[in-house]
């Protein structure tokens, strides 16, 4: 120890004393220099003698003792697992080795975690689970705070009882309900209509299905609570489809009440054709301007997997009219595919319709998707580019005017 | 965090832990290091120690890393006891548990506990072909060929792909064997590489080429080579397979075109009905063809020429050789345009049809239909690989003929200064693993890493019996 102390002290004089003095960190040279006699102190014990031997093994003897007797039991029942909860274990063992593995799992995940149909698909399904429990048990936590931070301001409240007078009784969300309703009957006789293809239930699996129904839910939410809502059409929407028992699951009661018509008709028999116009992003017709007389047609389909062409043919077939949004005229897109979200697409709609205005209507097109607006039309912003190189460089115009060909073709040209 | 060298007290660790910036992650963190950086066990045991005496119990996945660190050093006896205690601890163990266990045990002399660890892993689920490769190497190590093959028979069973690993450790250790039914079995793996169009790589196949020469009394002998382009072997002058598809093969792969790749799942996606009818009315009228152009694929290979002239210059140098050609088409080329002049244009239409199909439609399916039904002398140009029409085919096994087909017919024209086309010599002999029973040969890569699979490899191991 003594030693150990000289030690110290020297290399506190030479090396470190200097270092903290020019810097002025007196405060922090104490703890510096406990560690270091800390194990210098090692040093010496283990090489003065195996007073204090570790025991290495002693862990095993933990792991192995008071468990012998629950052994026994478990053996028995251990034979005779159906496959359900044998997955069930496997699953429970998988969450101990620290796998993204949901720790609650119903009879029916099970079975479809059961029946993927390989490894890898397992491997998504089970994240997929594991991250919808993350994000409700976060949700959950956040109410909870909330409610406890709400039920705290209600004490302090009562403590400073105010009665505070309006000529207005707070009943905004039922008011608010019935304004919607009110303008949402009124677009049901004078609205435009817009018509939600409900065909591609084969197209998709289960889970496209799903999002599919939940795009639609909030785009009919947007489109009530606009100043002039279109009047929904969800055509080809057969009972007892799939489409069809999500819509319960998230309307419930309230999907009988719905103001929207819902039939299992083609648009084609309701509308006469020559008003149709296919939304589709696989269109060769971009569209130009929001006809107000026009019956337009969005497709219900998410589609992750990517199948081009699908809703282009369904259009062909009918010999509808089909259109693509100008995505490529207004915006420098950077990344992303050109389908858009069923509430994206019933945003921009909506604008379109108030106001005509395209780059507001484009502002719902997520941003990631785009670097920016495009201000002038391509060709005009081509021929100011051009311009100024012909000034700065000369004769070489040709040159440059290819050197930009390629550098912009494929951000900025149009086809 | 760098993992002490020695051992530690359990103050010391619990000192470490405090100074750790998570505490509550501080032993998953080190275990991870200490895998990473091969620390001695008995630091990784030290701490072990630490954690049972702190908490009563050692969490599952503290157990995993610590069997992942004896495994990696080769422990076999802590090994046994990680399985010892795993089995006390908890009712089943999970695939992770059991990919270590199956891979350190028979990685030992105890190899023989692997294979019952193995039937162990088949109560709850189907191994990993991890599991199978580490239990037919440590058979093959031993010598015991029949259960290794035995495995392998197993694993193909249940669709699980073996590693070139694998099959070559057939070869490695039973090289010396007198035993006919072993060298039927590694003749069958060498066919296998033929099914599957696998190609061995260089130390594989000189595994190969030291198994066949150590046959007693079979005199085999061994020749690396490169095939002549005409197909023959330098080395045994024997002529290589053909690479034509035969009558049978040709025909099952134009119903799979039509039915896949043309129809699919909806006509409309890539023509329509009426489009796919006037095509097929249009084929029919004018067969056979000899070459059939992709005009648009063709009228961009010079960007900085007009899309006309490298169509026309195609055309021209097509056509000199007289043959019936097509070139396919969009109807916007009709219109007359920057890029496209109606002169040009018509010029062209007496030295070729032509059809020109709607704008939105895919002229790629009419390219494969009209090449497939004029017979297999019918070479089509086009620079693409058809990537995406050979993914729309349903099952593997036509997926392969239409690779096979491909590359014969396929004209690669490369961008060149003036001349417009340089025909790529294509083989004429098929590039799979083939014998003739006092022969073999068989292609074989360079390097280990995989090549463009477009690409077939030109070295040649040819095995021919004196």
């Amino acid at each position: 120890m003594q030693s150990a102390n000289v030690l110290l002290k020297k290399i506190v004089r030479s090396s470190v004393l200097p270092f903290a003095a020019q810097h002025g960190m007196k405060k922090d040279l104490f703890p510096l220099s406990r560690t270091l006699s800390l194990s210098l102190c090692l040093k010496q014990d283990n090489s003065s003698g195996p007073s204090e031997k570790l025991d290495l093994d002693a862990w095993k003897k933990v792991m192995k003792s008071g468990l012998q007797d629950e052994v026994s039991e478990t053996v028995s029942e251990h034979k005779e697992l159906s496959t359900l909860a044998a997955a069930r274990e496997i699953l429970e063992m998988w969450r101990l080795a620290g796998r993204s593995v949901p720790e609650n799992i119903s009879e029916e995940q099970l079975k479809t975690f059961m029946e993927c149909p390989s490894k890898s698909a397992k491997k998504k399904y089970l994240k997929y689970l594991h991250l919808k429990e993350l994000y409700k048990k976060n949700d959950k936590r956040k109410m909870d705070e909330k409610r406890e931070r709400k039920q705290e301001a209600q004490k302090q409240a009562s403590e400073t009882d105010e009665t505070k007078r309006s000529s207005l009784v707070c009943l905004w969300a039922n008011a608010m309900d019935k304004a919607y309703s009110w303008r949402a009957a009124q677009a049901m006789i004078f609205g435009q209509p817009l018509v939600f293809d409900m065909s591609y239930e084969k197209d998709m699996s289960v889970r496209e299905v799903a999002n599919t129904v939940r795009q639609i839910v909030l785009s009919e939410g947007c489109n009530r609570r606009s100043v002039d809502p279109f009047h929904v059409h969800f055509c080809n929407l057969k009972d007892d489809s799939l489409y069809h028992k999500e819509f319960i699951k998230h309307y419930r009661e309230a999907w009988g009440k719905l103001l929207i018509t819902a039939t299992d008709q083609c648009y084609t028999d309701i509308f006469p054709k020559d008003k149709l116009v296919y939304l589709t992003a696989d269109s060769p017709k971009v569209m130009k301007t929001f006809d107000h007389n026009k019956i337009y047609i969005v497709g219900s389909m998410v589609d992750k997997s990517i199948k081009t062409g699908v809703s282009l043919a369904r259009a062909k077939r009918l010999g509808l009219e089909t259109a693509a949004l100008p995505l490529e005229k207004y915006l420098l897109w950077n990344s992303g595919a050109k389908n858009l979200t069923l509430d994206q697409m019933m945003h921009i709609l909506l604008t379109l319709k108030d106001t005509g205005d395209w780059k507001k209507a484009l502002e719902f097109v997520p941003k990631r998707k785009y670097c920016g607006f495009v201000s002038k039309p391509v060709h005009e912003l081509k021929k100011t580019l051009n311009l100024i190189n012909t000034l700065k460089l000369g004769k070489r115009q040709e040159e440059v005017r290819r050197q930009f060909a390629k550098n912009y073709s494929k951000k900025l040209m149009q086809k | 965090v760098q993992p002490p060298e020695k051992p530690l007290q359990a103050e010391e660790w619990n000192r470490l832990r405090e100074s750790f910036q998570s505490p509550e992650i501080f032993e998953e963190v080190m275990f991870n290091s200490m895998v990473r950086c091969n620390s001695p066990i008995d630091v990784a045991k030290s701490l072990l120690t630490h954690v049972a005496k702190n908490n009563g119990d050692i969490a599952y996945n503290l157990l995993l890393k610590y069997l992942a660190l004896c495994v990696q050093q080769g422990q076999t006896s802590e090994i046994r006891d990680m399985y010892d205690i795993m089995k006390i601890r908890f009712r089943i163990l999970e695939s992770g548990a059991y990919n270590l266990l199956i891979k350190g045990l028979c990685n030992s002399d105890q190899w023989r506990m692997g294979l019952t660890l193995l039937e162990e892993v088949k109560k709850i689920m189907i191994p990993s072909r991890t599991n199978y490769e580490s239990c037919i190497k440590a058979a093959s190590r031993h010598q015991e060929m029949n259960l290794a093959f035995e495995l392998y028979h197993e694993m193909l069973s249940k669709d699980l792909v073996p590693t070139l690993d694998v099959l070559q450790a057939f070869f490695d250790f039973s090289r010396g064997m007198k035993d006919a039914e072993l060298q039927k079995e590694l003749f069958g793996v060498l066919l296998y590489l033929r099914e599957n169009q696998i190609y061995p790589h260089k130390t594989f196949m000189r595994s190969i080429k030291l198994w066949f020469e150590s046959m007693p009394g079979g005199n085999w002998r061994g020749h690396l080579t490169n095939i002549k382009d005409s197909g023959q072997c330098p080395v045994c002058n024997h002529q290589l397979e053909d690479s034509d598809l035969t009558e049978e093969e040709y025909n099952n792969l134009r119903e799979r075109i039509i039915r896949d790749v043309i129809h699919g799942t909806d006509t409309f996606r890539k023509t329509s009905p009426q489009e796919f009818e006037a095509f097929q009315t249009f084929v029919e009228n004018r067969l056979p063809f000899d070459i059939v152009i992709d005009g648009l694929n063709v009228s961009h290979i010079k960007p900085r020429r007009m899309q006309c002239e490298n169509l026309f210059d195609a055309v021209n140098c097509l056509a000199k050789e007289n043959a019936r050609l097509l070139v396919l088409g969009r109807k916007h080329m009709l219109i007359n345009s920057s890029n496209w002049k109606r002169e040009v244009m018509k010029e062209m239409q007496n030295k070729a049809d032509f059809f020109f199909a709607e704008n939105i439609s895919e002229d790629d399916a009419f390219l494969l239909y009209a090449t497939l039904r004029s017979g297999k002398h019918c070479k089509f140009v086009t620079r693409d690989f058809l990537r995406d029409h050979k993914a729309c085919l349903s099952d593997s096994l036509t997926r392969h003929l239409f690779r096979k087909w491909q590359p014969i017919y396929h004209v690669n024209s490369k961008k060149m200064f003036l001349s417009l086309f340089i025909q790529q010599p294509a083989f004429s002999y098929d590039c799979v693993v083939q014998t003739t029973g006092d022969t073999w040969h068989i292609p074989y890569k360079d390097s280990f890493e995989e090549k463009y699979s477009y690409e077939v490899p030109r070295k040649w191991l040819c095995i021919q019996q004196q």
